[in-house]
């Protein structure tokens, strides 16, 4: 085979087909007729030397390159043709071969990247993982479709190949994609007389015009054109003819408004290089699809206008049957001038047109696609999962069907396509899907096979080095994930130490141990989620085992079952300390069978004083913030938003395990609590509160049970008495530990007792701007009088007095204040209805206080 | 008991990836530091960040190019993506 630079002259067919050669290169300094010429030659040869895979393609480029050359185009283009054309008989050879148009389409490109610039791009092995793989693993072979058939009628020239299934059957649905339709066939040449061209070549009578005729004979209005130009529109849409056809879908209009501008020739059939390979055309369909979902479909009304009847009729797209009014002149005019402004924006653009081959752009594509290829496609692409699987769900109530999120390439790969668009890949859908998955799938095995063979591959650049890679360990294009990451530690190899006490994890342990908690319920969540179908007994099984032993391993790395003291705080304490931890533990309490949550809860609540929201509370809010330095004040709002990230992530949790309870649990965890800690200072925060009311609630509701429940027939069962007596004892314990402190609960006198100076004054006072906090002070009122309201139902009778007692004052003071007339209306209100709740509980109310 | 929590970390990011959901401080090319709750990274130090405050140092210059003693400017920004080329560095806030 010829090199690249291609002075071999001892080709065979060279010498037959090309006497013109020698003077191709000194006529044409441009590469481009000289090439096209060779191709020509070549092609003509080809019948001859099939086997011999022999291309002369690059024979005129060594003297002939030019960068940037354009004002050679005019006779690319053939402009003066006539000049030149003594020698080269275009005409007959073109007559003759009009199918080689092929080749010319890929040889306009000036610039060599590779060899395989000039090489058939059927040559390259379409799963090299490598780019020199790439280029150079096949033998060439000449495709024999470059006999095709004289009559330039690219349609039936077509309709053998593989390409059809693309070009021919979204005939209708997206023509600006494949072959034209049939309305853009027939020769409907634009009413001008500026055309000459029109006039001298005329068709033969029957002979439908190909759209590239047709393209280029607008194209190239000053041209005597013989029978054809070379069609140089031939192509593979490139990024170019993309851009040109959003650019045109925003200047409809103007261009339906004005049909005797020249077609752009953006027009042309995306005619295929008959040899390429079809998977790698669809696949790039499919990207673009992707990309651009709407220019498939808004694309469609187009060719109408274009082929319009010559009337500026300014039709809209779907031209219903409302005429919509005549645009002014001045319309016209202003569009016609952008019109004008476009086309020379495309033209000047014109000039890159197929820098690249179909090969290029397929090799980018699947570089493209082995990236987006995953091991895990569904948490890559979580969010738009969790999106799309959304917006399904509400599809699904309107009757739609379902589309698959991920495409399972291979065993461990798989793309994920879920998204906004419900059917990201158009009308392509499933078959493009399928195609593409092929492909990527064999260039993941290609790698594959290839890491077997040189798996230090995966250690190159390591170092820093950079490597183009060689032929024993080739530079990968696709890193496949070669091992998992290892369990790689005892769950609670952190605490290793022996022995009953040891120091407290640090911070970076806590972290540490809380990103594995969170990649643990991932994994979890995610296993959850692929569920196998119910029809499938053992893989059910397996699949049960599989999430049982993650949940065991998650169990494990909570280190709730390390001894009570064996470190203060308790692991587990620190690990929900950070509002990371905080966040987790609803999602973890969904997986633990309920055992072990109520492990987790007794331990929480032995110790709950442990919690940095418990140990560390805010402090009670001062009347005047300005008192505080910038730290102090920082200091406060971090604890605040500890404290309400606490309420808003655990405590629910908490709530719900407490549910699941009966009286015996509850009571033991309440006289836990007691035993454990200082009662009346876990109450006196608000996490505290929350979690009593929660227990205390929870057991009055037990054992009033009031409505059976006939859903659930086990809870209907009466309170066991023991269970009953047990609960009493140790509630009463705990009141009567609580009692003495029970006016210290309340947020307002801890304020009030916190405050001096200054503050003290201010305290209460009628400062217009404290009223939002004044308002905010009341809703922590309301819990804590919640709080006590459930103890007060939770009393016997002589405690209930003892309470009132107790509470007497807070009382007092409180409906006092509802009712003294600073009191903002909203705050008397709220006030009111806080002291309500407590002694509606014993039945009372506070209208009746004097 | 550090190597424990040392042999999962294979990479600089992953230092970072402790920091997720905590509040950090990042420091900025163009004399900017900003602190906030780090929500997601990546491998070129692309950050995503709420309740932001962005701190801005700034030395005016007078007229006969004399400068003026630095100055501060802070803003708030409920969130914030910031571009990894800037960062220079990203750490915990001390507390």
């Amino acid at each position: 085979m010829s090199g690249f630079f291609g002075f071999d002259t001892s080709l065979p067919g060279r010498g037959a087909a090309g006497q013109g050669q020698g003077r191709n290169q000194q006529q044409n300094t441009s590469g481009f007729p000289a090439s096209a010429a060779d191709d020509a030659f070549a092609l003509g040869g080809a019948g001859e030397e099939e086997d011999l895979a022999v291309y002369t393609w690059g024979e005129g480029m060594g003297g002939g390159l030019m960068e940037g050359g354009d004002e050679m185009n005019d006779e690319t283009f053939g402009d003066d043709l006539g000049a030149v054309s003594n020698n080269f008989q275009f005409s007959a050879q073109t007559a003759a071969q009009p199918s080689k148009g092929y080749g010319h389409g890929q040889t306009t490109g000036k610039i060599a990247s590779t060899q395989s610039r000039y090489k058939p791009k059927a040559a390259y092995d379409p799963f090299a993982f490598s780019e020199d793989d790439f280029y150079s693993s096949r033998p060439s072979k000449k495709t024999t479709t470059t006999k095709a058939p004289a009559r330039p009628k690219p349609n039936t020239a077509h309709s053998g190949s593989v390409e059809t299934s693309w070009n021919n059957k979204p005939a209708v649905s997206s023509p600006a994609w494949g072959t034209a339709p049939s309305s853009m066939t027939k020769p409907t040449p634009p009413p001008s007389a500026s055309f000459p061209s029109q006039s001298q070549a005329p068709p033969a009578p029957g002979h439908i015009k190909s759209l590239e005729e047709i393209e280029a004979e607008m194209a190239q209005m000053a041209i005597p054109s013989t029978s054809s130009a070379p069609p140089t529109q031939q192509k593979v849409f490139s990024l170019e003819e993309i851009e040109k056809q959003m650019m045109e879908q925003n200047v409809e209009p103007a261009r339906q408004a004005t049909p005797q501008q020249p077609l752009p020739p953006r027009e042309a059939t995306p005619t295929q290089v008959p040899g390429l390979a079809a998977s790698g055309y669809s696949s790039q369909q499919a990207l673009l699809d992707s990309m651009f979902p709407e220019l498939g479909k808004a694309a469609q009304p187009l060719p109408q206008g274009g082929s319009g009847q010559g009337t500026p009729s300014f039709a809209p797209d779907q031209a219903g049957p409302p005429q919509p009014p005549r645009p002014s002149p001045e319309e016209l005019a202003r569009m016609e001038e952008l019109h004008k402004r476009i086309t020379a924006k495309i033209e000047s653009m014109a000039k890159y047109n197929n820098l690249m081959g179909s090969s290029d752009k397929d090799f980018i594509t699947r570089i493209q696609l082995s990236q987006l290829a995953t091991a895990d496609p569904y948490t890559s692409d979580f969010y738009a999962q969790v999106f799309s699987a959304l917006k399904r769900s509400r599809m699904m109530a309107e009757g739609q069907g379902e589309n698959p999120t991920v495409v399972q390439l291979s065993a461990g790969l798989g793309l994920g396509v879920g998204g906004p668009v419900g059917n990201r890949f158009g009308k392509m859908g499933q078959n493009t899907m399928t195609k593409l998955s092929t492909q990527v799938k064999k260039l993941v095995e290609n790698r594959a096979q290839h890491q077997k063979v040189a798996n230090t591959a995966a250690l190159q650049g390591a170092l820093g080095r950079v490597t183009r890679g060689n032929a024993a360990a080739p530079r990968p294009v696709l890193a496949i994930p070669t091992s998992n990451k290892p369990e790689n530690r005892p769950a609670s190899h952190l605490n290793e130490q022996t022995g009953i006490h040891r120091a407290a994890l640090t911070k970076k342990q806590i972290m540490f141990a809380l990103e594995e908690l969170y990649d643990a319920i991932l994994e979890l969540e995610q296993m959850r989620r692929d569920a196998p179908p119910p029809t499938a007994m053992e893989e059910i099984e397996v699949w049960h085992s599989r999430c049982q032993s993650k949940v065991d391993n998650i169990w494990r790395r909570l280190m709730v079952m390390e001894p009570l003291d064996i470190s203060n705080p308790h692991p587990f304490i620190s690990l929900i300390n950070p509002v990371k931890g905080q966040k987790l533990f609803p999602r973890l309490l969904r997986h633990l069978p309920q055992n072990q949550t109520i492990t987790l809860l007794s331990l929480l609540i032995a110790t709950y004083t442990q919690l940095d929201v418990v140990a560390r509370a805010p402090p009670p809010p001062v009347a005047d913030s300005s008192l505080l330095t910038r730290a102090d004040r920082l200091d406060r709002a971090k604890r605040e938003v500890e404290t309400d990230n606490f309420l808003q992530f655990v405590i629910p949790g908490v709530d719900m395990i407490i549910n699941r309870c009966g009286l015996g649990l509850v009571a033991g965890v309440l006289a836990i609590s007691a035993q454990r800690s200082e009662v009346w200072r876990v109450a006196s925060t608000r996490p505290g509160v929350a979690l009593y009311t929660a227990l205390l609630s929870k057991a009055q509701s037990v054992i009033r049970a009031p409505v059976p429940d006939p859903m659930n027939p086990q809870q209907n069962q009466q309170v066991d008495p023991a269970e009953l007596d047990q609960w009493s004892k140790t509630f009463t314990y705990f009141l009567h530990v609580l009692l003495p402190h029970l006016p210290d609960l309340f947020p307002s006198s801890l304020a009030q007792k916190a405050a001096f100076g200054p503050g003290a004054y201010l305290l209460g006072g009628d400062n217009p701007l404290a009223e939002r906090e004044g308002l905010e002070m009341e809703k922590r009122e309301a819990e804590v009088w919640g709080f006590v309201a459930v103890l007060a139902v939770n009393a016997q009778e002589e405690d209930q007095t003892a309470l009132v007692g107790a509470l007497r004052e807070k009382i007092l003071h409180t409906v006092q204040a509802a009712r003294h007339p600073s009191t903002s209306k909203e705050r008397a209100e709220m006030k009111l209805r806080n002291v309500n709740m407590f002694l509606n509980g014993l039945g009372l109310d506070a209208s009746m206080i004097e | 008991m550090d190597d424990a929590a040392n042999s999962g970390i294979s990479e600089p990011l992953d230092l970072v990836k402790l920091s997720l959901g905590e509040r950090v401080f990042i420091k900025l090319r163009g004399d900017r530091t900003v602190t906030g709750v780090l929500h997601a990274y990546d491998a070129h130090m692309n950050v995503v960040l709420s309740q932001v405050e962005e701190t801005i140092h700034l030395v005016d210059v007078t007229e006969d190019g004399n400068p003026l003693p630095p100055r501060v400017e802070r803003r708030n920004v409920e969130m914030l993506f910031v571009r990894g080329d800037g960062v220079i560095l990203i750490s915990p806030t001390q507390q």
